[in-house]
């Protein structure tokens, strides 16, 4: 029988904090990209039209370019990005093809309710190489998807729209309840975009998509507010350890 | 935009159910929902073309026999004679006006035009205002009626920039700021074009002649101006996303035909001022590329199929755009036209192999500090960058949300010290906060750096070593020194004097640029890396938390690990959190001291004292029940 007077004291429990939500779920999604072969590139927030509009092949006339969807600072000289695209412009112009690259940030936009808030972050791909189809961009998709969800999710593509891709779709993927839920957008970047930056577009063609963090850490962890995340409240925070 | 389901099945052979048409509609890009026998369309802004029956029919042909057999008036028509000039032609390259005098008002419609109104729950106006609605509605092109009486004089349509009022038919009072495309008439604005018409010449339930005005605005001459001004209107949405300019006469036509069934028209007679002529498109047939765009393998008599379905011409070997298309130009986009005949889903996928890359990540060193400040206890946030004070060098937002998110922050701390006082508020006893941002500043153009900023008060930790421990610059200092010796951090204390506080615990905070931190920190061996997955997300309450702390003396040590059993794991819709704030081991009196806190907040109402009471009794009963365990005093 053990000595009853000797006695290990209780486990010393190690007060570990947490990684923010957002950015772990960014880490997680960036680095299963790597493993698929993109690189990581960075860029800044404070941006130039031409970069986060023009190279985009987002005409001038385009509502996002508005002063009620983009915030503008000094003057109108410069913006805050309203995504990660420009980020993929400066690779291009820098890197020759082939070239896979992943950027992922904080990216604005003029909206504030239940359901936006005027910061949130995206993660945004791209390959460019020859001969790239879409129907390869619909094998990478499948792949991140089931990484990210369970292997096997019911998802589809919907015909989309955006400026630098062409065909654009959107892909849903199907609740546990049998609703859609809008996860991500992609298509084949659009020549125009690709001429911008100096491939040739009758030799090279690319994919692109782009992952709303908030959205994919909301379905993921059940958070239904998404101003949950930005309150920086240790109740909440303390949960994702 | 609201479509009725019935006003689209009469024109299709094959009288597909709501639910068939609805699939077919969502294969071809065309997002809704449902409600009664009404689609509720979300079109994307490149398909202005989509924007009527007409336009979603010409879509839906791929997939059924669409019959667009809707009755125009053919006769010749007499040419109006009309004081107008056109100094905006860049803004408006075609238009055309109808002159219409009908002998009475009709009191009754017909029920194809009645439908429309009954069917989308939509109010009458006037006679003439309502077939123009309705010709909106069902060719996608929007037109203008002006009364006749009030038309006397010079119309003019031009480009003006001079502040002017202007009272829209809707009553509602504008000044018109910057540059507008207007009409005016007589030098007074009677028209904001291709968004909302003027009180002064709008038709009412007597007008008995009308000009009507179908024109064919650039996107661009319009866009930004219905959210300027704050006028929602089904014209300004569909100028905004392109027309088809080759319309006019055909829609003016079916604008008679459409009066004719519901009065005698005394007179009429049509103009049409045309600058330009609309380029029409032309593209390669290239079926090689398609595939290769698709990652299919069709026939060109498959592919030419296709598009002959959605009305493009094809002649020999090139591809005509038809002129409502303006949003294909390239072969992508006939791609993506083929890609949504056959469906998305439909395309098989196709192994991609990207060439792996041997880069490193360039965050490493980034990442490592948040492993480290994680292992001791710190929780990483986010915050908003926009603040209401301007520091030296900050950055201005032009357009802010409101006042109090006019500028770009300089530092991280001051957002930190905000949600140090937030937790502090919500009986938070320790803190200990970091966040790691790009800061920007404006001297001599838009300046970068890249900052960690951490902060912390209170106690060490909850556990019974660092319970009573608390936290000063000192601690911050030994724990960065443990993992970088040879760097030195300027830790600082900050004041509580100007915080809206009682709460007398140090601040110690640090903000410094992340080139500070040498490759030494790579070395880091951190204790466990964060969760691939975490429990199952549990909303937090706001509502105010207590605190009970019990003390027990354990003399028979082999009960130490039924109590902590007990009280750590105990289950209760009110205890939050428990946890050993306190243990000591007496060795003279072979006596243990152990201290558990319990943590009560109700995520429904506050908890009263009684409330709280019952469970902490039931706690305590339950507790005693382990012999050789007491509580002094009690």
């Amino acid at each position: 029988m053990p000595d009853h007077k000797d006695i290990t004291p209780p486990k010393l429990t190690k007060d570990r904090g947490s990684l923010h939500p957002i950015n772990h779920m960014k880490d997680s999604i960036m680095s299963l990209l790597v493993s698929f072969g993109f690189e990581i590139i960075d860029g800044p927030e404070i941006e130039t039209e031409e970069f986060n509009f023009d190279m985009l092949n987002i005409k001038k006339s385009h509502p996002a370019r508005q002063m009620h969807d983009t915030f503008y600072v000094e003057n109108k000289s410069n913006l805050l990005r309203t995504h990660t695209s420009p980020v993929q412009i400066r690779g291009m112009l820098e890197k020759k093809p082939p070239l896979a690259l992943i950027s992922g940030g904080k990216v604005y936009r003029k909206d504030d309710d239940a359901t936006h808030l005027p910061m949130f972050h995206q993660v945004e791909g791209i390959y460019v190489d020859e001969n790239i189809s879409f129907a390869q961009l619909k094998d990478l998709i499948y792949k991140i998807i089931y990484s990210l969800f369970d292997d096997g999710v019911e998802l589809r593509f919907r015909p989309s729209y955006f400026p630098f891709t062409e065909p654009s779709a959107e892909v849903d993927i199907l609740s546990k309840e049998g609703k859609w839920l809008e996860i991500l957008g992609c298509g084949l970047v659009n020549p125009v975009v690709l001429e911008n930056c100096n491939i040739d577009s009758d030799k090279y063609s690319g994919l692109a998509f782009g992952l709303g963090i908030e959205r994919i850490a909301m379905l993921k962890h059940g958070v239904t507010d998404i101003r949950e995340f930005y309150k920086s409240n240790l109740d909440f925070l303390s949960q994702f350890k | 935009m609201k479509i009725a389901y019935r006003h689209l099945v009469q024109h299709i052979e094959e009288n597909p159910s709501i639910d068939q048409m609805s699939d077919s509609l969502f294969q071809l890009g065309h997002e809704h929902e449902i409600d009664g026998g009404i689609f509720d369309m979300e079109f994307t802004p490149n398909r202005g073309d989509c924007l009527s029956i007409n336009g979603l029919l010409r879509d839906l042909a791929v997939f059924y026999t669409v019959n667009l057999n809707q009755e125009v008036f053919t006769e010749k028509l007499n040419e109006l004679q009309l004081d107008f000039k056109n100094l905006s032609k860049n803004n408006c390259p075609k238009i055309s006006f109808l002159k219409l005098e009908i002998d009475q008002v009709p009191e009754t419609y017909k029920k194809s035009l009645d439908n429309y109104f009954t069917d989308l729950g939509l109010n009458k106006n006037n006679f003439f205002t309502d077939v123009s609605n309705y010709l909106s509605y069902e060719t996608g092109q929007p037109t203008h009626c002006y009364d006749a009486c009030a038309m006397s004089g010079k119309l003019i349509f031009h480009e003006i920039e001079k502040n002017e009022e202007f009272e829209t038919l809707l009553d509602k009072k504008i000044t018109l700021t910057g540059k507008n495309s207007v009409f005016s008439l007589n030098d007074n604005v009677i028209n904001l074009a291709g968004i909302v018409g003027g009180k002064s010449t709008s038709c009412s339930n007597k007008t008995r002649t009308v000009i009507v005005e179908c024109a064919f605005f650039l996107p661009e001459a319009i866009i930004g101006k219905s959210v300027k001004y704050a006028i929602q209107s089904e014209a300004s949405h569909k100028f905004e996303r392109g027309v088809d300019p080759e319309s006019h006469d055909k829609v003016l036509r079916r604008f008679i035909k459409l009066v004719s069934e519901h009065a005698n028209i005394k007179d009429m007679s049509i103009i049409s001022f045309e600058y330009e002529d609309t380029p029409i498109h032309q593209l390669p047939v290239n079926v090689h590329k398609i595939n290769q765009i698709i990652g299919i393998n069709i026939t060109e008599d498959d592919y030419l199929n296709y598009l002959s379905k959605l009305n493009f011409g094809i002649d020999k070997d090139i591809i005509k755009v038809p002129s409502f298309r303006s949003d294909v130009k390239t072969q992508n986009d006939l791609a993506e036209e083929v890609a949504r005949l056959i469906g998305y889903d439909n395309i098989p996928k196709s192994e991609i192999s990207i060439p792996k890359n041997d880069k490193t990540n360039h965050k490493d060193l980034e990442n490592k500090l948040r492993l480290f400040l994680l292992d001791h206890g710190f929780y990483e946030v986010i915050n908003s960058p926009f603040v209401s004070l301007p520091a030296e060098d900050a950055i201005r937002v032009d357009n802010p949300l409101d006042s109090n998110r006019e500028y770009i922050r300089t530092n991280i701390t001051n957002s930190l010290v905000e949600n140090l006082l937030f937790n502090e508020r919500r009986q938070k006893d320790s803190i200990k906060l970091f966040e790691i941002s790009d800061i920007y500043s404006s001297s001599k153009g838009i300046n970068k750096k890249r900052k960690l900023s951490i902060i912390a008060s209170g106690r060490v930790g909850e556990n019974y070593k660092d319970f009573s421990k608390k936290i000063n610059k000192k601690y911050l200092a030994i724990l960065f020194q443990e993992i970088l010796p040879n760097e030195v951090f300027d830790f600082k204390i900050l004041s509580r004097e100007l915080l809206d506080t009682k709460i007398k615990n140090e601040i110690v905070s640090l903000e410094v640029d992340i080139d500070k931190f040498s490759d030494d920190i790579l070395s880091y061996r951190e204790i466990s890396s964060p969760p691939d997955n975490f429990n199952e997300y549990r909303p937090i309450s706001d509502l105010p938390s207590s605190i009970k702390d019990i003390s027990y003396s354990v003399m028979d040590f082999s009960k130490i690990k039924d109590l902590t059993d007990l009280l750590l794991n105990y289950q209760s819709d009110i205890v939050k959190n428990v946890f050993i704030f306190d243990y000591f081991k007496n060795e003279k009196t072979e006596e243990i001291k152990i201290g558990f806190r319990f943590v009560f907040q109700s995520k429904i109402a506050t908890l009263t004292a009684s409330e709280i009471d019952v469970i902490y009794n039931e706690i305590i009963i339950k507790s005693l029940d382990i012999k050789g365990i007491t509580i002094p005093g009690m």
